[in-house]
C-alpha cells in the first residue's frame, strides 16, 4: 500500500496535468507497480484523500484528482 | 424485512428546530403583497401571473421571510434569493447564463455530493457570488415524514439560501445555494442530526432511484425500495469516492410501464417482469365487457370515446396478437406474450402480472452527448430479486470491472458496449448469445472471427499453397 | 439533539475528522410510509382514478388510500416546503411523497378526507394568483414537465428552465386538470444538448441549444485554465493547443466539427458559449418510456429552433400546443404521440401540427442512414408537391 501511495504521489508531482483521471493515474501506478489492482490503488487514493495529500477536482459531471497545492486550487 | 442496515435515529422537529414559531411565521400577507425585492424584475414579474404555481411568487416570500429574519439567524448573505432573482433577470436581459463553474468544492474525504457554482456579475450580485450545490440522497420512492422535511428546511435557511429542488434529476433532493465555508457545517449537521447522507456527482454511483413500487402499486414485481436502498448502501464507497471513467446510474422500475425512466437514462436498468401467466379474474373481464368497471383505471374519464370495446382496445391492439375471447371468456396465449403490459393497465381489475416475478436486466443507457441517445439493451432475460440480492451484485461487479479496465475517460458504459461489441459484453458476463439481445441478426457479414475459431488457425505456409496454385 | 447554530456550528474545523461520520446512506425508507402503506404494501391489487388528481388504491386487505396529486415546482424554497409541512399535518398524520415528475402527492384513508383535502389545495393562492397547489396530472392528461436548472443555477444552458415549464404549464393548465387526451402526454425540458434531464425518450421534449462555438479568452486561458483539460474535455476533438501573436499558450477551435455541447466551458471559465442570437429551443416530439404496445422510443426533432423570447416563450408555446392540438383530434384513444406519428406516417405529422419541415430536421449524424426513407411507400402532402414541382417533375 505505502508503495502504491508513493506512485501516485510521484505522479501526481510530476505529471503534466495537474489535475488527472483515475485511470491516468493507475496506468501512472502500474508501471511503477506492476501488478498493483485498481482497487488497491482506489484505496491508497482515497488514504491521500483523507490525509490531505490529493484533492477531488469535480466539474459535476467528471472528477479527477490533483495533488493539494498544485495547479489551480484556490477556491475563488 | 424492511429493516434498516443501521438503527435510524428518531427524528423530532421539535427537538431539532433552529427557528422559533414567531421567527417562521415573520411577515403578513399585506406585507408580501407590497413586497418589491431590490432589483427590478420585469420579466420575473409576469411570470408572478397564470394558474399554474409560480416559482417567483415563492421565491419571494422567502426572499421577504429571510429579509425579516434577524442578522445573525442566517449564516449567509440575507438577500442570497433577492441576488439570485436579479440575476435571472439580468440573464433574461443578456440571453445568456451568469454562472460560473468551480473545481474544488466538497466535503472533505468525498468526491462528489457538493457542485461548486460561482457568479460572474458579483459585484452586482454578492449574494450569490458563491452559490453552490448540495445533492442530498433521498429516501426510496419519496416518502417523507414532515419532521425531516421541517428540520432540513431549517437547516437550509439558517446555512444556505432556503432555496431546494424537489428533487434533481437523478432523484436527489437538491439544496440550491451555500458558501464554501458552510459546507462542512451542513454535512456534519446532516450526518450527525440527520442521519442523512449525500449523494453522487461526477464519476461514480450516482444516486440510485426507483419507482414507488410495492409502497403503492399493483404491478412491481420485485421491491423496488429495498433493493434500491440495499444497493444505494452497499455501494456507498462508489458512491463517494469517484474512480470510475464516468458517471453510471442505477434505476428500478418494478414492471414495464417503467416510471422512473430506467430504460432511456439508466447505465444498469432493472425493470419488473415475471414468468409464469398473467392472473386472470373472468368476472371482472365480464364486467369490463358491460360497462360496469372503467377501463384503463378511468385514465379516460374526461372524454367519451364509446362504450367500452375489448376486441378494438385490447384484443387487437396486443402487440403479439397473442389474446382472443371466446364464449365471453378471455384467453392468453402466454408463450407468446412479450408482456407490454397494455391489457393489464386497461383492466387492471381484471388481469394481474403473474406471481412468478423477478426483473429483466439492461444495460447501457445514457443521454445523447456524444455518439447519440442510447437506451439500454436486454442482456439477462430474468433475475430473481430477492434479497440479499447476491445474484444482482455479482453481475454488477463484473461489469464494473471490465468498465474499469476497458473504458476510456468519459465513456458511459453504453458506449464502450457500442465501440467494443455487445457479444465482448455478454462474454464479460458470462451470458451466452441469445437471440433477444438483439431485434434481429445483423445484415452485414463481417464477422469478426477469431483465430481460434477457425480450425488449424491462421498461420498458413505460402509455399504449401503455391504446392497447389501457380503464381 | 438540536440542529447547530453558530458560524460553524459543531463541526471543529481544526479536527475535520473527529468524530466525522460518513457512508451511511438515505434514510431507511419505511419509516417514511404512513401506516396504511406499510400495512398493505405489496398487497395492492388494483386503483382506480377517481376523477383528475384523485387516486385510490384497493388492497387486498379490503384497505383503500386515497391519493390526491398537486402540481409541483421543482424548485422551491423552504417556505413553500413548510406550507407542504402544514398539509400533510392537518390531513395526513405528516406524511406527504413527491413523485419522478416534481408532483406533490397527499394520501388519506377516506373519500370525505379526500375532499376536504381537496378544498384546501385548491384554495391556496399566491398572492398574486397562481395556484399553489393545483390537483390534477393523471391518467389521458398532461402531468408536470420535468426540467433542469436553466439560468437559475446551470454554467451551459442555452435558455432558462423554470420559466419556460411555467409558461407552457399557464396554457396547458386545462390538460393538467383534466383527461381528455388520447393518451398520457409527458413533457420533458432540458436547458442543453448534454440533457441531465435527459429528455429524449418525452412525447414532447424542450431543449435548449446553443448555436455558437465558444470564444476563445486568449488573453486569460493560460492563468485560469488547465489548457490540457479543456482540449480532453471536447467529445470531438475541435479543440488543439496555439500560441497567440505574443507567445502565450492557449487554444484554437475547428468550428466546423463544434457541437456545441458546452463541455470545454465546464473545463475552462475562457471558453464561453452561450450567445443572445445563437441560443434557443429545439423541439423533439414522439418518444416514449414504457413498453406498452409499442417499445420505448427516442423523441425526434420536429422544431429546429425557436428563440429564446423570455419570459413567456411565446413561439414555443405555441408550437408545443399545436402539436397537442392535433394529436388531440387525431390520435385513436391509447395511442401515444409517437404511435400516432408513425401510424399517420411523419410527412402527415407535419402536415397535421403545421409545422414546416427543413433541411435540419434530415439526420446527418451518425447512422443517420437508418431514418432515410428506403421505399416508395409515403403519403402524398403539400411538401411533397412542393418537392415534386422543384425537380420538375411537374408543373
Amino acid at each position: 500500500m505505502e508503495e502504491i501511495k508513493k506512485a501516485i504521489i510521484e505522479y501526481a508531482e510530476t505529471s503534466k496535468k495537474t489535475k488527472f483521471y483515475f485511470k491516468d493515474m493507475e496506468k501512472a501506478v502500474q508501471s511503477k507497480v506492476p501488478g498493483a489492482k485498481s482497487r488497491d490503488i482506489k484505496k491508497a487514493a482515497s488514504e491521500l484523500v483523507n490525509e490531505g495529500t490529493l484533492i477531488y477536482f469535480s466539474t459535476g459531471s467528471t472528477t479527477m484528482y490533483g495533488l493539494k497545492g498544485r495547479g489551480i486550487t484556490e477556491d475563488k | 424485512m424492511f429493516e434498516p442496515k443501521r438503527p435510524q435515529k428518531k427524528l423530532k422537529y421539535e427537538e431539532l428546530r433552529i427557528y422559533t414559531e414567531e421567527e417562521l411565521k415573520n411577515y403578513t400577507e399585506e406585507e408580501l403583497k407590497n413586497f418589491k425585492i431590490k432589483h427590478a424584475i420585469p420579466d420575473l414579474e409576469e411570470l408572478e401571473k397564470g394558474p399554474w404555481p409560480s416559482f417567483v411568487a415563492d421565491a419571494k416570500r422567502e426572499a421577504l421571510h429571510r429579509r425579516k429574519l434577524a442578522d445573525d439567524r442566517v449564516m449567509i448573505p440575507k438577500d442570497v434569493v433577492e441576488d439570485l432573482l436579479g440575476q435571472l433577470q439580468l440573464s433574461f436581459d443578456d440571453g445568456e447564463t451568469h454562472w460560473k463553474h468551480g473545481g474544488i468544492v466538497g466535503v472533505f474525504g468525498y468526491g462528489g455530493g457538493v457542485i461548486g457554482r460561482y457568479s460572474d456579475v458579483p459585484e452586482k450580485f454578492p449574494g450569490v457570488a458563491h452559490f453552490h450545490t448540495i445533492r442530498v440522497n433521498q429516501p426510496a420512492s419519496k416518502f417523507y415524514k414532515t419532521d425531516f422535511l421541517r428540520a432540513l428546511c431549517d437547516l437550509w435557511e439558517y446555512r444556505g439560501s432556503g432555496i431546494f429542488n424537489l428533487h434533481g434529476s437523478t432523484g436527489d433532493i437538491i439544496l440550491l445555494g451555500t458558501v464554501t465555508d458552510q459546507l462542512e457545517p451542513i454535512f456534519y449537521d446532516l450526518t450527525h442530526e440527520l442521519d442523512q447522507d449525500l449523494g453522487g456527482s461526477g464519476s461514480n454511483l450516482r444516486t440510485p432511484s426507483c419507482c414507488v413500487g410495492k409502497a403503492r402499486c399493483e404491478w412491481a414485481c420485485y421491491d423496488t425500495q429495498e433493493l434500491c436502498y440495499e444497493l444505494t448502501m452497499h455501494y456507498q464507497d462508489e458512491l463517494h469516492r469517484p474512480a470510475f471513467p464516468y458517471k453510471f446510474k442505477f434505476k428500478f422500475d418494478g414492471c414495464p410501464n417503467g416510471c422512473v425512466a430506467s430504460i432511456a437514462r439508466a447505465d444498469m436498468s432493472v425493470i419488473g417482469t415475471w414468468r409464469d401467466d398473467i392472473r386472470i379474474d373472468q368476472d371482472a373481464v365480464a364486467a369490463y365487457i358491460s360497462g360496469e368497471i372503467l377501463p384503463n383505471g378511468g385514465a379516460h374519464r374526461g372524454r367519451d370515446w364509446g362504450k367500452f370495446d375489448i376486441q378494438k382496445e385490447v384484443i387487437d391492439l396486443c402487440p403479439t396478437q397473442c389474446m382472443s375471447l371466446e364464449n365471453g371468456k378471455l384467453k392468453i396465449n402466454n408463450r407468446e406474450c412479450t408482456r407490454c403490459m397494455h391489457c393489464i393497465n386497461v383492466m387492471p381489475r381484471a388481469l394481474r402480472p403473474g406471481t412468478d416475478t423477478g426483473a429483466s436486466v439492461l444495460f447501457g443507457a445514457k443521454a445523447p452527448i456524444l455518439e447519440g441517445a442510447q437506451m439500454s439493451v436486454l442482456t439477462v432475460p430474468f433475475m430473481k430479486m430477492e434479497p440479499p440480492y447476491d445474484n444482482l451484485k455479482e453481475l454488477i461487479e463484473k461489469v464494473f470491472e471490465w468498465w474499469m479496465e476497458e473504458g476510456k475517460n468519459r465513456e458511459r458504459l453504453g458506449e464502450l458496449i457500442q465501440r467494443q461489441g455487445l457479444w465482448r459484453f455478454l462474454e464479460v458476463i458470462g451470458v451466452p448469445a441469445f437471440p433477444q439481445t438483439v431485434k434481429m441478426p445483423r445484415s452485414n457479414p463481417y464477422i469478426y472471427w477469431k483465430e481460434e475459431d477457425v480450425p488449424g488457425g491462421w498461420d498458413r505456409d505460402i509455399e504449401d499453397y503455391r504446392s497447389r496454385h501457380k503464381r | 439533539m438540536a440542529l447547530s447554530t453558530g458560524k460553524l456550528g459543531k463541526y471543529n474545523p481544526e479536527k475535520p475528522t473527529e468524530n466525522r461520520i460518513t457512508d451511511i446512506g438515505p434514510r431507511h425508507y419505511w419509516e417514511f410510509f404512513p401506516p396504511i402503506i406499510q400495512r398493505n404494501y405489496g398487497k395492492w391489487l388494483y386503483h382506480d382514478i377517481l376523477e383528475p388528481g384523485v387516486l385510490v388504491h384497493v388492497s387486498e386487505t379490503g384497505e383503500k388510500v386515497y391519493t390526491v396529486r398537486c402540481g409541483g415546482m421543482r424548485f422551491m424554497s423552504a417556505e413553500m416546503i413548510r406550507e407542504v409541512c402544514d398539509i400533510a399535518d392537518k390531513y395526513c398524520d405528516g406524511y406527504v411523497r413527491f413523485t419522478t415528475r416534481n408532483n406533490i402527492e397527499f394520501m388519506v384513508d377516506s373519500l370525505e378526507k379526500v375532499e376536504a383535502l381537496k378544498k384546501e389545495l385548491w384554495s391556496r393562492k399566491f398572492v398574486t394568483g397562481s395556484y399553489k397547489f393545483p390537483v390534477g396530472g393523471t391518467g389521458a392528461g398532461i402531468t408536470n414537465i420535468v426540467h433542469t436548472q436553466g439560468y437559475i443555477h446551470c454554467h451551459t444552458p442555452a435558455t432558462d428552465a423554470s420559466s419556460m415549464v411555467k409558461a407552457v404549464m399557464d396554457e396547458l393548465f386545462d390538460y393538467f386538470t383534466s383527461m381528455t387526451l388520447p393518451a398520457q402526454v409527458r413533457i420533458s425540458m432540458a436547458c442543453c444538448l448534454n440533457m441531465c434531464g435527459a429528455v429524449h425518450c418525452s412525447d414532447i421534449a424542450l431543449l435548449g441549444y446553443h448555436r455558437k462555438p465558444p470564444i476563445v479568452d486568449h488573453e486569460v486561458i493560460e492563468s485560469v485554465c488547465e489548457i490540457p483539460l479543456a482540449i480532453a474535455a471536447c467529445p470531438v476533438g475541435a479543440i488543439s493547443p496555439d500560441k497567440t501573436p505574443s507567445g502565450k499558450r492557449t487554444v484554437k477551435i475547428k468550428t466546423d466539427r463544434c457541437m456545441f455541447c458546452g463541455n470545454c466551458y465546464t473545463m475552462c471559465p475562457a471558453l464561453p458559449l452561450s450567445d443572445k442570437e445563437g441560443d434557443g429551443v429545439t423541439i423533439l416530439a414522439g418518444g416514449k418510456l414504457s413498453n406498452r404496445i409499442s417499445e420505448p422510443k427516442f423523441s425526434k426533432v420536429v422544431v429546429p429552433w425557436l428563440p429564446n423570447n423570455f419570459p413567456r416563450f411565446p413561439e414555443v408555446v405555441e408550437a408545443v400546443k399545436k402539436i397537442i392540438e392535433a394529436y388531440a383530434a387525431d390520435a385513436r384513444k391509447y395511442e401515444r404521440i409517437g404511435d400516432w406519428a408513425e401510424r399517420i406516417g411523419w410527412e402527415k405529422f407535419f402536415e397535421k401540427c403545421g409545422l414546416p419541415f427543413t433541411e435540419h430536421l434530415i439526420d446527418d449524424y451518425r447512422l443517420a442512414y437508418d431514418t432515410y426513407r428506403t421505399s416508395t411507400q409515403f403519403k402524398f402532402t403539400e411538401a411533397a408537391w412542393e418537392a415534386s414541382r422543384a425537380a420538375g417533375g411537374i408543373d
